[in-house]
């Protein structure tokens, strides 16, 4: 019973990551109808950058944190304007243009900072707290506030404010939200530049949890990514309940099985997609034909 | 006759001369160039042409490369015998990645592709058959009496020989009925289905050709290196096909070639600086997508287009265009006599459709008889298109039951009953955009089964001969309809007005006995209506029975015998044209939803 409590404990820490890195695919998508690929490499590049600032500039985490999540917005503000003219046009060339820009980030994260991963200290120190039989370290507990206080003030912003209603009215239909006065360039440009914010804290709090490595960027993206389209794709609560399973499902598969951890994962993932799906044509089923 | 670029044979005699120019290392690159480009054309035909966008070609790649390996090298096999083996387990791996596609489409299927790939890496990593980390070493050459396959100069004739090969195969099959079926599903899945294309059968069978092509370049990677690592079919040589295919242009098989020789003669010249080449090929991706969506390809075409002299070129013969056809021309594909004269052609009885608590239609029945050409009219969102979605076995109903010719099809997929005799055009135009107008039309007029591609297989020249037979049986069509001056141009180039003839033009490729047109007048022009008065009085005149939806009244009361009015998804009069125009409960649904939309304004 301690030993599922105990596993379930770090599913959720994992979770929360994947949560994070899930809603900033989701905020893209939701905006532009695009999968954002190049979004675990930001997540990548936010966990450089902040080791960067904490480590060897000798920052604050806050403050190299701040700084991570400045640099990676513009960072998606770029990739946006590069891709604008695809915009509604073609997605799957949008979509591969993405992982164009993945590819240009990781080599770019090469030069600077090798090949090689970095190990990174927790910011606080983590002291192992007993509750109940069951070990929660204060990083632990650190990364799961963070990540709260993310969603929720991303939660507030898309429902309760003027601009997270434009955002949402140009995901709907981009002609009539330009004739209400939207613009809907500006709200796709928000929206890259949100969801790599958002990449930057996952990244930053993930570094102490693993390892920051130019290819970690990979396993974290496709289960964030895997994540979001399993919560539902583009719903922000969606985002953050996949997330926590994902971090769940990972947990449970490691240990004995742990050599076949990633294939139980997508195994289940490529499962679970084909169940929720209805019809043949998937989501062009609600096409007026 | 055709006439054939000196580009594509000046291309092969290089590669053929060139092993006399390089030095053993730079043979053994130029090999490994032509290992990814078949690789990159089997992710052409499954990305490029069927639209799927499938990101485990490495798997595919690494499946053939390791099943090779562990047969010869672990358990002693021949290689020969191996070989075979391999690839069929390749194209079996394709084939389990390919099921996800028939569930879930683009970024979807992107993620799930993706996420099997890296989980196929995991176990090669993780697995004791596949040596873990360190891989399997000590695997035998290919053994040939009197050529020494060790030697690399040998060893390039060899994969040049099967790069020609595959060549030939992915362009036969591209030009042909099994890829233009790929390409008019890749254009519009829907559309496809409603020509009688099995969609799931052909998704699967992408992944296969993709499994296929990638089993083959793995065995050949196996017995060159003699050495099979999981670094080498990673998410990095993944990025790597895919780059060779957008760069070089999705669905150019030539463009492909091009582009993987780049591609890698950049990365193994530039050795040592593999980040910088990294950084480029990524960055040629976003400027490929951004630039020149159509790759190298589309880049050659348009400085071809732009030259100041023609293109060198000479006339080849090909069997199957002969200039002059020998014999009488085949007849134009024309709509068909029902199979039993007699009763209705079409009969819906009690058809009701939800979409999550909004009935569309409910408690529709109607009878149309054998012959006849039908009306359906009715405001704005009173049903009319779901109907036909029911009835062309797009949707499928909440209730109710449809007869085709007194035979139940009630919940029969859109495939099936194009096959059966129901063919339809679109209220919003869903041609096959990036197929030329006559292969718009050869897709519907081509009515074999999947399964007789096995003649792709048994005998190829019979699929040549088809391909001839029916060429010209849909210019025929084309000419009918006053369309063969456009024929080789692709169907989104066309205006407006021949795009919908285009459409009613491949609806009766498929010979059908019941035609539905959606709102066929709508943006013609007066002398264009009339023109298509005549067109649909022909199909009924040649023994189909035609329904039609439509708003512009002087044509419904013109050609039309008998009119069906529905209203919020409701009959609410049927019967000939002047006893419908003067009913009482029509005038109101028209009235009553003007009023409703002036309130709304």
């Amino acid at each position: 019973m301690i030993g599922l409590a105990q596993t379930i404990v770090g599913g959720l820490s994992m979770g929360a990551v994947y949560a994070l890195v899930a809603m900033g695919f989701a905020i893209v998508y939701r905006t532009i109808g695009l999968v954002n690929f190049a979004h675990a490499d930001v997540v990548m590049i936010g966990a450089y950058v902040t080791v960067t600032f904490y480590l060897t500039a000798r920052l604050p985490f806050g403050v190299s944190l701040a700084l991570a999540v400045g640099l990676t917005a513009v960072m998606g503000l770029a990739m946006e304007r590069v891709l604008r003219p695809l915009e509604g046009r073609d997605l799957d060339l949008m979509l591969i243009g993405t992982i164009g820009f993945g590819i240009v980030l990781e080599s770019v994260a090469i030069l600077v900072w090798g090949s090689f991963g970095t190990a990174v200290p927790t910011p606080i120190p983590n002291v192992p707290l007993h509750v109940g039989g069951v070990i929660v370290t204060t990083y632990q507990l650190l990364v799961v506030a963070v990540s709260a206080v993310v969603m929720v003030v991303l939660f507030l912003f898309l429902d309760r404010t003027r601009l997270g209603t434009a955002m949402q009215a140009a995901a709907m239909d981009r002609v009539a939200a330009t004739a209400m006065g939207v613009d809907v360039g500006a709200a796709n440009a928000l929206a890259f530049a949100i969801g790599s914010a958002i990449a930057a804290v996952a990244g930053a709090l993930v570094g102490p949890l693993l390892y920051v490595s130019p290819g970690m960027g990979a396993s974290i993206g496709i289960k964030g990514f895997a994540a979001a389209i399993l919560g539902g794709f583009g719903s922000i609560p969606g985002a953050i309940v996949g997330g926590l399973i994902f971090g769940l499902i990972e947990a449970f598969s490691s240990g004995p099985l742990s050599a076949y951890a990633d294939l139980i994962t997508f195994v289940v993932f490529a499962l679970a997609m084909m169940v929720r799906q209805t019809g043949i044509f998937g989501e062009r089923t609600g096409d007026r034909a | 006759m055709i006439r054939v670029g000196l580009g594509k044979p000046a291309l092969l005699a290089v590669l053929f001369a060139l092993p006399v120019f390089l030095d053993l290392y730079k043979a053994h690159v130029a090999v490994l160039i032509m290992l990814y480009a078949i690789v990159a054309i089997g992710l052409c035909l499954v990305m490029g042409l069927g639209g799927q966008v499938n990101l485990a070609q490495a798997a595919f790649f690494g499946t053939g490369a390791y099943a090779s390996a562990i047969l010869t090298a672990t358990y002693g096999w021949n290689p020969w015998l191996a070989a075979p083996a391999a690839i069929l387990a390749a194209c079996a791996v394709a084939l389990v990645v390919g099921l996800p596609a028939l569930r879930v489409q683009s970024h979807y299927l992107g993620i799930v592709s993706l996420g099997l790939a890296v989980a196929f890496a995991s176990v090669l990593t993780n697995a004791t058959l596949t040596g873990g980390a360190s891989g399997i070493t000590r695997i035998p050459p290919l053994p040939a009496p009197g050529i020494d396959l060790t030697d690399e100069y040998n060893y390039y004739y060899l994969v040049l020989v099967v790069l020609a090969g595959v060549t030939a195969l992915a362009l036969f099959v591209s030009g042909t009925t099994l890829g233009r079926r790929l390409r008019a599903m890749r254009d519009d899945s829907l559309a496809a289905a409603a020509v009688g294309i099995e969609i799931p059968q052909y998704r699967l069978m992408a992944f296969v050709l993709a499994g296929l092509l990638g089993g083959v370049a793995g065995v050949l990677y196996a017995h060159l290196v003699r050495y099979v690592s999981p670094d080498t079919f990673g998410l990095g040589v993944m990025f790597l096909l895919l780059a060779m295919v957008i760069i070089g242009g999705r669905d150019s098989v030539w463009g492909v070639l091009v582009a993987a020789a780049l591609l890698v003669a950049a990365r193994d010249l530039l050795i040592g600086l593999q980040t910088y080449q990294q950084l480029v090929y990524g960055a040629l991706m976003v400027g490929t997508v951004v630039f020149a969506p159509r790759g190298l390809a589309g880049v050659a075409s348009a400085v071809r287009r732009r030259l100041p002299f023609p293109w060198p070129s000479v006339p080849v013969p090909l069997p199957w265009r002969r200039s002059a056809e020998p014999g009488p021309a085949p007849p134009a594909p024309s709509p068909r006599r029902p199979p039993q004269a007699g009763g209705p052609a079409i009969a819906v009885a009690g058809v009701s459709k939800r979409f999550r608590g909004v009935l569309a239609l409910d408690g529709v029945s109607l009878e149309v008889a054998a012959g006849e050409i039908h009306g359906i009219i009715g405001p704005n969102g009173s049903g009319k298109t779901t109907l036909f979605n029911v009835v062309s076995g797009i949707y499928q109903p909440s209730g109710g039951r449809v007869l085709l010719h007194g035979r139940d099809v009630t919940g029969r997929r859109a495939h099936e009953l194009s096959r059966a005799g129901v063919a339809r055009t679109f209220q919003n135009l869903r041609l096959f955009h990036r197929l030329t107008v006559l292969e718009n039309v050869l897709v519907a007029l081509d009515r074999d089964p999947a399964y007789a591609h096995a003649r792709y297989l048994l005998g190829p020249w019979s699929v040549l001969r088809r391909e001839r037979r029916d060429r010209a049986r849909a210019l025929a069509l084309l000419r009918d309809l006053g369309l063969d001056g456009a024929a080789d141009e692709l169907a989104v180039n066309l205006p407006y007005g021949l795009q919908r003839r285009l459409e009613i033009a491949r609806a009766l490729a498929a010979e059908p006995s019941v035609v539905l047109l959606d709102e066929p007048a709508a943006g013609l022009t007066a002398g264009e209506q009339d023109a298509l008065a005549e067109v649909i009085r022909r199909i009924r005149g040649a023994g189909a029975t035609v329904l039609v939806i439509e708003h512009n009244m002087a044509l419904v009361m013109g050609v039309c015998e008998r009119i069906t009015v529905l209203a919020h998804g409701r009959v609410i009069a049927a019967g000939r044209p002047a006893e419908v125009a003067h009913d009482a409960n029509v005038v109101e649904a028209y009235l009553g939803s003007e009023t409703a939309r002036e309130e709304a304004v």
